[in-house]
């Protein structure tokens, strides 16, 4: 059948493989690589494997190559990303989601003509893993850096990448008015309900009763009001857009997101509309968790409220 | 080519054009709305690109992505609205990336008033924003030089990749003169270079980044940034000199005030005074070497009178420039209050014996 080429320097052992695999044949190791990490080994045999590559589509760390019963890679590393090994802790998702993009853009033939802009918080270093012109922004700012790079040159594919902490709260306005101008942008948004960088403070998003370093006991929605449904509340701009809600916590979420960001940029590329996907994602050190529990953790807290799907498309493309 | 009576603000909007900036982003404020009330007439005409921004916050981080993206673009704001730029001309500097920032500066602190003053000087000529950068300031006494200034500080943008400000005054921005431009339509666009982002279509992929997690690396971009300074002091120091050579009494003003001041010391020459006036254009790279110079060549016992419009800004550069060689008198209103030529004249004639 297949078999899988396991990378073990990029590896940080964070298992979301190990969980992915439908037949069970990835487990976590004991050996240590150069980085400290105790990556996984496959353990099945080629006779075993299916090649359904879900191992690298939940892989956070381009660590991981599939091959089919004739040796073919059906999982190729996508060349939008840099060979740089990524900052994120084990089990982040913020890797999975830089390769959605860079596969989307990869494979809509775009990579030489986007611009990427990265926010301030986790993602801060995400220039150094796209593999295409970057600005990196001021906390925040992203959407405007992104509105005056597209109006200077819209031609090309202009997006940016942010986090929680930056989209929903320090840069509140700047995405209500590019969206609300209906930027000819596409902006990824990275819901993990906390603030990664700083060290896992509450953020706009963080769930009731979550327990963060500045809401020691949990947050409490009477003094810090609710998580914020930012793709709800942009899908009720009147102005036309492409607003979606996926996950990356597990392979076949991750799937699905990648559908949502090919359509959002597919909009911009047709200088349709502004779009917007916000994507769940897991921070398992300060959520104080596992990869695979804090995997689960989506599914269980953040789900319910943050549904997933698409909110709004422009009318013309709604028949 | 022939005058045309024209507002300063608008007359700054058309010589933007002329400069070949046709990227606008700003916000409105007073004393400075019609430069964007201008431009977004006049820019569709050119094809030319008008952006009224959420904020001067966004506003200034627009200007980021459309300079990094490797166009001529520009903002225009007023002293509240300057301060909230602070932020993006910080990492403009940081990244190297050219813009001009048009501040008709009104009165101060806080939301202060809408009527002109000076009392942004410090803000100007120390950086502003976080951390060891520094614009260029240009400080216009007339539209005409407002409008002349314009083109040099797109030059001098894309020289340095810096940002450039143009510090005018309400009084510049809001008055009507005959102003006389010395180009024709738009001028043209910025030339092709190795660091705009513009997809790496055929070429190594480019980043516009100001993050530096490495102390060695950031020093590096410090002692850059710093380099570029100093050779912007040694070659773009620009300045007036006015009145008598060797004075009883030197006035050092900038902008509007320095033109008041002129017209005080054509009073008190026809009454047969030695006065004279020293004018930095450039407010930063200030004209240290050149203003001792003209306080050198005065008679012992000369005075030097530093007039404002704040409670005392540029005095700090002028007794830099006097390096304690003598004593510096200051004459300023503040407040959006501005000194007549009377006042000014009545002040000196206290001064001199």
């Amino acid at each position: 059948m297949g078999h899988i080429a396991i990378e073990q320097v990029r590896c940080k052992g964070c298992g979301r493989c190990v969980v992915a695999c439908p037949k069970n044949l990835i487990e976590y190791g004991t050996e240590l690589n150069e980085r400290g990490y105790a990556y996984v080994v496959f353990k099945g045999s080629p006779e075993q494997c299916g090649g359904c590559t879900l191992c690298a589509v939940s892989c956070p760390d381009q660590g991981i190559e599939v091959y089919n019963s004739r040796d073919r890679k059906v999982f190729v590393n996508t060349t939008g990303l840099t060979e740089a090994m990524t900052h994120y802790c084990p089990g982040c998702t913020h890797g999975v989601v830089h390769r959605l993009v860079a596969e989307v853009l990869e494979e809509m033939g775009l990579l030489g003509r986007t611009i990427g802009i990265a926010p301030v918080g986790c993602s801060v270093l995400a220039y150094e893993y796209f593999n295409f012109d970057m600005f990196e922004a001021a906390h925040g700012r992203a959407p405007a850096v992104a509105t005056g790079a597209k109006r200077a040159r819209p031609d090309r594919i202009v997006f940016t990448y942010q986090g929680d902490g930056d989209l929903a709260s320090i840069g509140g306005n700047e995405i209500l008015h590019a969206a609300n101008r209906g930027e000819k942008i596409t902006v990824i948004f990275l819901n993990n309900a906390i603030y990664g960088m700083t060290g896992g403070q509450m953020a706009p998003t963080t769930m009731p009763g979550q327990k963060t370093t500045t809401t020691p006991f949990g947050r409490d929605t009477a003094d810090t009001g609710q998580p914020l449904r930012v793709a709800e509340m942009l899908a009720t701009l009147q102005t036309p857009a492409f607003i979606a809600r996926g996950t990356s916590h597990d392979a076949k979420g991750t799937l699905k997101t990648k559908k949502l960001i090919k359509e959002a940029f597919e909009h911009q590329a047709a200088g349709r509309c502004f779009s917007f996907v916000e994507v769940l994602s897991t921070c398992p050190t300060n959520w104080g968790m596992s990869p695979n529990e804090a995997s689960d953790w989506v599914e269980e807290a953040m789900i319910p409220y943050y549904p997933l799907g698409i909110l709004k498309r422009p009318e013309a493309v709604k028949a | 080519m022939s005058k045309v009576l024209m507002k300063g603000n608008e007359a700054l909007g058309e010589a933007a054009i002329r400069a070949g900036c046709v990227h606008f982003f700003g916000y409105p404020i007073t004393p400075q709305t019609e430069i964007p009330e201008y431009l977004c007439k006049r820019l569709p005409e050119v094809g030319g690109v008008f952006l009224q921004a959420e904020s001067e916050v966004a506003a200034i981080h627009m200007v980021y992505g459309a300079a990094g993206a490797g166009v001529r673009c520009m903002t225009s704001s007023s002293s509240p609205g300057i301060s909230l730029m602070a932020e993006g001309m910080s990492y403009i500097a940081a990244c190297e990336l050219p813009c001009v920032v048009i501040n008709m500066m009104r009165a101060g602190p806080g939301l202060g008033g809408i009527l002109p003053a000076q009392s942004d000087y410090f803000q100007a000529t120390r950086g502003h924003g976080h951390g060891d950068y520094q614009c260029i300031v240009l400080a216009p006494a007339s539209v005409q030089e407002a409008v002349d200034l314009m083109t040099l500080a797109f030059d001098l943008a894309e020289k340095y990749r810096n940002p450039v400000m143009v510090c005018a005054d309400g009084m510049i921005g809001q008055m009507m003169e005959p102003v006389e431009f010395r180009t024709e339509g738009r001028g043209p666009p910025m030339a092709e270079n190795d660091w705009a982002l513009t997809g790496c279509e055929g070429r190594p992929r480019r980043i516009v980044n100001s993050l530096h997690l490495a102390p060695e690396q950031n020093f590096a971009c410090n002692v850059r940034l710093k380099e570029k300074y100093d050779r912007a002091a040694r070659e773009e120091v620009r300045f007036e000199v006015y009145g008598d050579e060797r004075p009883d009494l030197l006035v050092v003003a900038f902008g509007t005030m320095a033109r008041i001041s002129k017209s005080a010391i054509d009073d008190l020459r026809r009454e047969g005074r030695r006065v004279g006036l020293f004018r930095p254009i450039t407010l930063n790279p200030w004209p240290y070497a050149r203003c001792r110079a003209a306080m050198d060549a005065m008679p012992v016992g000369a005075k030097v009178l530093d007039v404002e419009m704040s409670m005392g800004q540029m005095i700090y550069d002028v007794k830099l420039a006097a390096e304690g060689t003598r004593a510096i008198e200051f004459f300023g209103k503040a407040g959006g209050l501005v000194p007549s030529p009377d006042e000014v004249a009545e002040r000196i004639r206290a001064l001199l014996p």
